[in-house]
């Protein structure tokens, strides 16, 4: 059986799964007044965050990157990138490399000479689109058309024994069903590099996983200096660990490591790196165009994405603390039952049900430095 | 001997606000913190992501500004927002309950459902604002104050009005006994040797000359010169040429005095005087570690005009020129772009900005508290993994 689901087919082919209007900040210090723009409109979102100014290289290069990415995201409708002026990230850079498929503008507070005039002049802007967002419609499509993200937080051997058969179902249908699959390589997946290898054709994808198998290459403060790495080698426990949340994903080939917001250029399973701070990898996720995000965790999570519907996996819990927050509970049911069940939901989430993190509207945003301010 | 009435703390020191806030600890507990303040009015969030990373050093310095933070004298009480068996959470309430502050962590985990975490937070966030609502002002004296000095947004301005404006102002308060935080490493790169011509004696020159080049060569190592980030964009536009014109015209806020000391981000100083800050040239985390170091108060230039504040101290916003004055006032305390017009000298914007200073210690709100400009970010050393 063919499963589809309704999303928002865009001009550039992708297809959201929800149709937000983005209010992105250039830099920390517009951030106040992106916000204060978006919360008066339901449909939009506040995309703040701590970086944009006083970066340099690679690191500059990554929170420019991340905010084209979130911005070209197919759940986003259009884009209003809100800026201070003086900053590193300019406004006119980002409008530069945004794909023009979608409405996208720029203002700028220095530009607007205040807060004031540019909150007027913003909610100007995304009045009119909001008159659009509400005429667009909904259409059937294809599963091929999700790109779903999956991410493991605090879990534990236990948790992922009786989750993994039913969540390594749901991915092996995803991936029968032509969609693509980005999973978080995390630091606890990590040490399954040497097996996960086995699973890509690609010799350089298979090359990077054994090197972050053997060990994870934790920098040492002084190598900011210059000097000199560790490695680090796994113990047996941390091996069997990472073998078990390797099999999440079942058993199917893995196409490419992805860095930070690189977008996957093929259907099927990806790898992306992933930090150990959730809001950092869901946004990579986001700026890398998956428009779902599947999360696995011992205890439920208590935030998800600003911009895309992160669609919460437990095991049972017996206190049940927090069961409101998580959106489909391991049960004693067949494994066949439960894939059918969770996917049901996942299309369900897909066309518009809301998850339970947004229904307590919780939701971030954050950009990873990979080196340090100055 | 100027004065003002403030609010006494249990370790000594004195507030010129009595904030009550929430913070979280790890990045995943942002959205709660943000809800949580809002069950209670008044409250005021302290956001951010820094609570996961690779470094010791990152980790240490984030602690170290989350404890200033909370354990700042314009705050009467903070709540933490913590994750199960959190480390940071309780390493800080360790340390500030040794000093006796008024603070208390609710913790998350699976053993207790979210509506009695939120409860009891809600609870204690409410006794804490009826607390901080019966505490009295005493009247304390200028030289129990620390100012922070910062600027945003500079322009070629910036080194002849607002910056020598806020030296004058700071040389006045070190001159009566006060305290006066010079920041910015990026911002006194090539203009160091005048710094530690001044230091007090040849180990504080030295120190000054050594934290100037660490941050020099730590940028180097990285392969990136620090000259194509800053002067930045708008620096250009504002007619700012390379960084040691920036730099001399930033150090111009430190007046003459006498250098006392050179201290780490977010540390609180031990000497009274004119004190040298390692921040980076980002205003936000800047203003960030002046703060948790525990300026009450921050003077910030601006040319271009940047809304910028902080969730605990007030930020006094200088405007370098008049124009900027007359198209962005919102934004603006202190006019120095007076200076140029001829109306007046360098000497009176100074006294004007002390008078700014002590009418803000007294409660008198600036423009970037009345537009809720709470920005928070903590100075980030290296990746996050």
């Amino acid at each position: 059986m063919a499963y589809t689901f309704e999303g928002y087919l865009r001009k550039d082919g992708t297809v959201g799964t929800r149709n937000y209007i983005g209010v992105v900040s250039s830099v920390v210090c517009s951030s106040v007044i992106a916000k204060e723009i978006s919360d008066r409109f339901p449909k939009a979102i506040p995309i703040v965050h701590a970086n944009g100014c006083a970066q340099l290289g690679d690191d500059f290069q990554l929170t420019k990157n991340m905010l084209v990415g979130v911005a070209s995201n197919p759940n986003l409708h259009s884009a209003l990138l809100v800026g201070l002026g003086c900053e590193t990230n300019q406004v006119s850079g980002l409008l530069h490399s945004i794909p023009k498929t979608k409405p996208v503008k720029g203002i700028g507070i220095q530009q607007m000479a205040g807060g004031e005039n540019t909150v007027n002049r913003g909610v100007e802007i995304i009045g009119k689109w909001s008159n659009e967002v509400d005429e667009e419609k909904r259409e059937r499509l294809p599963l091929s058309n999700l790109t779903v993200g999956i991410v493991t937080i605090d879990t534990d051997e236990d948790t992922l024994r009786k989750v993994t058969p039913v969540v390594g179902g749901l991915i092996n249908l995803l991936i029968q069903n032509d969609a693509t699959v980005v999973m978080g390589l995390s630091e606890t997946l990590e040490p399954a590099g040497l097996l996960l290898a086995k699973r890509t054709n690609h010799e350089e994808v298979a090359n990077r996983l054994r090197k972050l198998g053997e060990g994870v290459e934790r920098k040492q403060w002084k190598e900011i200096k210059k000097e000199h790495s560790t490695v680090l080698g796994f113990t047996e426990e941390e091996k069997t660990f990472a073998i078990l949340e390797s099999e999440l994903t079942g058993a199917n080939p893995i196409n490419s490591l992805l860095n930070y917001n690189e977008k996957p250029q093929s259907k099927g399973l990806h790898l992306s790196s992933a930090t150990t701070n959730i809001v950092e990898t869901f946004s990579t996720m986001a700026s890398s165009g998956c428009n779902i995000v599947l999360v696995v965790s011992s205890r439920g999570i208590l935030t998800g994405s600003i911009a895309l519907p992160c669609m919460t996996i437990s095991p049972e819990s017996k206190s049940g603390a927090f069961d409101e927050l998580t959106d489909y509970i391991i049960t004693e049911e067949s494994t066949d039952v439960q894939v059918e069940k969770l996917m049901n939901e996942l299309i369900a989430i897909s066309s518009g049900k809301q998850t339970s993190l947004e229904k307590f509207e919780l939701g971030e945003f954050s950009i990873p430095h990979i080196g340090t301010t100055f | 001997m100027k004065t003002f009435e403030g609010y006494r703390r249990p370790n000594g020191s004195i507030g010129v606000r009595n904030h009550v806030i929430v913070i979280n600890t790890v990045g995943e507990l942002a959205s709660f913190t943000k809800k949580m303040a809002q069950l209670v009015p008044g409250v005021i969030p302290v956001v951010h992501q820094s609570g996961e990373a690779q470094f010791k050093e990152d980790y240490e310095q984030t602690i170290r500004t989350l404890k200033g933070t909370a354990g700042h004298p314009n705050v009467s009480g903070a709540l933490f927002l913590g994750m199960g068996e959190d480390k940071l959470a309780k390493e800080i309430e360790e340390l500030l309950k040794d000093e006796n502050h008024h603070i208390h962590v609710v913790y998350f985990n699976k053993d207790k459902p979210i509506t009695e975490v939120l409860k009891e937070g809600k609870e204690w966030l409410e006794k804490a604002m009826e607390r901080s609502k019966a505490e009295t002002k005493v009247t304390a004296d200028v030289t129990e104050l620390i100012i922070g000095l910062e600027c945003g947004g500079s322009d070629a301005w910036s080194g002849v009005t607002a910056n020598p404006a806020i030296g004058a102002c700071s040389d006045s308060i070190v001159r009566d006994g006060g305290t006066s935080i010079l920041a910015e490493t990026t911002e006194a790169i090539g203009a160091e040797h005048i710094l530690a011509q001044r230091a007090v004696n040849p180990e504080v020159g030295k120190k000054l000359l050594r934290v100037v080049k660490e941050y020099e060569n730590r940028i180097r190592a990285t392969g990136e010169d620090i000259r194509s980030a800053n002067p930045t964009p708008g620096n250009m536009a504002g007619g700012l040429t390379t960084l040691e014109e920036k730099s001399l015209g930033c150090i111009k806020k430190g007046g003459n005095s006498t250098l006392m000391e050179v201290i780490e981000y977010a540390k609180t100083p031990s000497e009274k005087g004119f004190i040298f800050m390692d921040t980076p040239g980002y205003d936000v985390e800047s203003v960030a570690g002046l703060a948790a170091g525990g300026a009450q108060i921050v003077l910030f230039s601006t040319g271009k005009g940047s809304p910028t504040g902080s969730p605990i101290v007030p930020v006094i916003k200088i405007g370098t020129n008049q124009r900027l004055y007359e198209i962005m006032s919102e934004h603006i305390d202190v006019n120095a772009g007076k200076i140029i017009e001829g109306l007046n000298t360098i000497e009176e914007i100074g006294e004007e900005i002390y008078g700014k200073v002590m009418t803000t210690a007294n409660g008198s709100i600036t423009a970037s508290e009345k537009h809720k400009n709470q920005e928070f970010a903590i100075w980030r050393l290296a990746e996050t993994k």
